[in-house]
């Protein structure tokens, strides 16, 4: 739309990071719009840096605009003074590729990656001149929604027409086809949400209600009509080999949060933390070989001109050739200083020979997460690191040279005392002791200690669990800060509002999204970013819809109740997460699956899925 | 060997900073396979040395970039293998080799600027204006410096500046400034000239254009 062009010229100047809007990157697609069948916008509701970051984006976004009739661009939530700008000048939002405005789209996928960014959700539709709600919209995209947080599809089933559940590359495919064929023959939504219903991973809320007991728990999520799966199964990509996989990805001009190539080595974890949604909803796990990864990391680097390749998963330094696969990356493009770098992935019992090789190119961050200060926690909550191995990797580290460490911890885990919150100080100053070991004295050291807030989360072993309440937070958090005083220690903590928040929304059923659609209203958005967040334009929302939030985030729940989102079927049997919790009460520990099989029932999920016991 | 390389980026890629745009010419170079020296240390990058940066927004059509190499390449094969992977506004018109010891820091030594802005006051002799602001004694400006604000002379700066039309109630000039350490941009002469007229520009509807950095 050369209109909106034209307007853009004149407020990019005005705004921060204007390249944030205006596409053109390397190996982004352009497409002659009138040769597709279906339009796609990939919408991702935070801004660009953090988007273009996402590897879901990047493995969907190629794999539909592989197809002919389809054409996938990508939309991010435009930075505020970008909103403004296109309020004032009357710019709807528009899709990076073509600069098209969102409702002329056939389909509009959001990713939800986590729930404080939903109220973007809402401010993109409106900036699309699209309403929020699923049953406002007559003849308008359809809006679908995908990634972990789909899980819980309950607070956004007023505004999401479908849910797709489960890798989206398994999925999409078939929904492109259905969606083109309703189109040709004219099929009303009703008609393709009907027959969307049909594919096994697709949710469609309207064609569901959730009663509820007097207490405010949830009786029942009931189908409205017989000819809708009782419970909607996830669906798994069963060979990571086989499956799509892109040898380019989209290079940003601007800095991203991660910017560089991203090699996804295997997806699911075989750990078992007890608190991480992840590491159960993605089960099982299936690995890419090594001969796939080098033969696709060498197409990437051709394709993109990264200086760095990132190896992704949950835990990468679990892959079963990890020593090897890093030794052959650094061996190969050393000479052209492209580095390898394990991001995220919490190297806990990492070699030392793979920090050194690592290093041999570029120097990365070491993170660790041991999560739990005492040894009584980390059983509690499954995290198999003992000090032994803390003090292990970082002398090594520090005999390498390195000065700085990154310890991620979080507060408020079920049975945490404060005798806990003092082991998260002591394990920092035991990681100073051995730095001075190691060189003498503690110049030039620096250790940061970030802790996040526990949060229940759906399809973990403590979904049972309350959150501790905000005071309780605050108070562990400034007895760390007294703990943590001196230069070499730097003390990171989450806003307890925030994290009661997501609690809320995490565990929230549709009563939670008529309040998210409330706080919206009210001006809430990009409630993740501290500069916006508007805790008590959230607080009166859950008033007006006559909710108390607290019953969300700290109730203990019975094992017998019904769950918002127990509509879905995740693969993991609820009588494991069941035994996971009573085991985390009694601190026992329960073996990493790639020993022997714990018995977590996704093997049962569908044909074909395998896991790495079965492989054996 | 040392590449010297003449590129212009234009279009959207006006709104990408200096630092974006180094790291996409260093990308580029990758793509096309160009084996490129690297520096020593940890974090080893590229012999990459740029002209002196251009402020957001503006376009240029005679920028220049160095960068030293591993292997001889035929400049003109250079050039080529780059524009075929380069994004969409930035290309490279002209490419030669130059000594190793030559810096592209020493060789700048002028930038010649075209300017398109909106007129607010369409009813003043800009021409006037422009001589008289020429010839006046001092044209002093404020400019941002690492160590805080400090006043500059930009009459030292300025080689030439003139009227190439005038249309639409848009001003089309022209403008030569001399480049050295903490020089003046275009932007500082035109705030100065529309504080001296009076206000008569729409400082927001500017469209800068280096035509080109000039090498002695
Ligand atoms: S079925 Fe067994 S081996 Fe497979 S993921 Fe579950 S616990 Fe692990």
């Amino acid at each position: 739309m050369l209109d909106i062009k034209d307007k853009l010229d004149k407020i990019l100047m005005k705004v921060s990071k204007p390249a944030r809007y205006i596409g053109g990157e390397i190996n982004s697609v352009i497409k002659d719009v009138n040769s597709v069948d279906i339009r796609f916008a990939f919408a991702f509701p935070d801004v660009y840096e953090v988007g273009m970051s996402h590897l879901g984006l990047k493995i969907l976004y190629h794999l539909m605009n592989d197809r002919d009739d389809t054409y996938c661009e990508r939309v991010f939530a435009p930075w505020v003074d970008m909103e403004n700008l296109m309020r004032e000048n009357d710019i709807p939002l528009f899709s990076l590729e073509t600069k098209t405005p969102l409702n002329m789209f056939d389909i509009i996928g959001f990713t939800l990656q986590y729930e404080l960014s939903y109220t973007n959700i809402l401010n993109m539709l409106d900036l699309s001149k699209i309403p929020v709600r699923s049953k406002d919209r007559h003849g308008y995209p359809l809006i679908i929604a995908g990634g972990p947080c789909a899980y819980n599809p309950a607070p956004l089933s007023d505004v999401v027409d479908l849910f797709v559940i489960g890798d989206g590359e398994e999925i999409i495919n078939e929904l492109l086809d259905l969606v083109k064929a309703c189109k040709k023959d004219g099929a009303p939504k009703e008609v393709l949400l009907r027959r969307a219903s049909k594919i096994q991973g697709v949710y469609v809320p309207s064609f569901y209600r959730e009663v509820y007991n007097f207490d405010n728990t949830i009786r029942t999520i009931e189908p409205l009509n017989e000819d809708v799966p009782a419970k909607v199964k996830k669906r798994v990509v069963k060979d990571l080999d086989k499956t799509y996989h892109s040898d380019r990805q989209i290079v940003p001009f601007i800095n991203t949060v991660h910017d560089r190539i991203i090699l996804e080595v295997f997806r699911g974890c075989t750990r078992g933390c007890r608190f991480c949604q992840a590491g159960m909803i993605y089960r099982p796990v299936r690995e890419r070989s090594k001969k796939t990864l080098l033969k696709l990391a060498d197409k990437l680097i051709k394709s993109t001109g990264y200086e760095e390749i990132s190896l992704t998963s949950l835990s990468t330094c679990d892959y079963s050739e990890i020593e090897s696969l890093i030794y052959d990356l650094i061996e190969k493009y050393k000479d052209r200083g492209i580095g390898v770098a394990l991001p995220s992935t919490r190297i806990d019992a990492f070699s030392v020979n793979l920090l050194n090789e690592i290093q041999k190119v570029r120097k990365t961050g070491l993170t660790l997460a041991p999560e739990g200060g005492t040894q009584r926690l980390r059983d509690v909550i499954n995290k198999g690191v003992t000090e032994r191995d803390l003090i292990n990797s970082t002398r090594e580290a520090f005999k390498a040279g390195w000065r700085s460490v990154k310890l991620y911890f979080m507060l408020g885990l079920p049975e945490e005392t404060m005798e806990d919150v003092k082991g998260i100080s002591d394990l920092a100053h035991l990681v100073a002791d051995v730095y001075k070991d190691v060189n003498g004295n503690t110049k030039g050291l620096k250790i940061t200690v970030s802790t996040s807030t526990f949060v229940p989360k759906p399809f973990t072993p403590f979904q049972w669990c309350p959150q501790d309440d905000m005071d309780t937070i605050i108070k562990k958090q400034n007895y760390l800060k007294e703990l943590l005083k001196g230069k070499i220690f730097h003390y990171n903590w989450h806003e307890p509002k925030m994290s009661f928040l997501e609690a809320v929304i995490s565990k929230g059923d549709r009563r939670v999204g008529q309040a998210l659609i409330k706080a919206w209203e009210s001006g809430c958005k990009f409630d993740g970013w501290d500069e916006f967040f508007k805790f008590d334009n959230w607080l009166k929302a859950f008033e007006s819809v006559g909710i108390d939030p607290r019953f969300y985030a700290y109730k203990e729940r019975d094992f017998k109740e019904i769950f918002p989102w127990d509509v879905i079927d995740a693969g993991v049997k609820k009588d494991y997460l069941v035994r996971e919790y009573k085991k985390a009460l009694e601190g026992r520990l329960t073996n990493d699956c790639r020993l022997y099989c714990t018995g977590c029932g996704i093997k049962d999920l569908d044909e074909g899925v395998v896991c790495f016991e079965t492989e054996k | 060997m040392k590449l010297r390389s003449k590129f212009e980026k234009d279009g959207d890629l006006k709104f990408i900073s200096h630092l974006d745009l180094m790291r996409a010419i260093e990308r580029a170079m990758r793509r096309a396979q160009i084996k490129f020296s690297l520096s020593k240390g940890f974090n080893p990058h590229p012999l990459l040395s740029f002209g002196p940066a251009l402020m957001m927004g503006a376009t240029t059509h005679g920028d220049y970039f160095d960068v030293v190499l591993e292997d001889e390449i035929d400049p003109e094969k250079f050039k080529d293998d780059m524009n075929r992977t380069l994004p969409n506004g930035l290309k490279i018109i002209d490419c030669y080799r130059v000594d190793d010891k030559d810096l592209l820091s020493d060789r700048v030594v002028e930038g010649e600027y075209t300017i398109i802005i909106d007129l607010l006051d369409y009813g003043k002799d800009m021409g006037d204006i422009i001589e008289r602001f020429l010839n006046k004694d001092e044209i002093l400006a404020e400019k941002d410096t690492k160590s805080g604000k400090k006043m500059i002379d930009l009459k030292k700066y300025i080689e030439e500046f003139k009227i190439l039309s005038v249309h639409d109630g848009k001003i089309n000039l022209y403008l030569r400034l001399k480049i050295s350490e903490g020089s003046p941009g275009p932007i500082h002469v035109l705030k100065a000239l529309d504080d001296f007229a009076g206000h008569v520009f729409d400082l927001e509807k500017i469209l800068i254009d280096r035509k080109k950095l000039i090498l002695n």
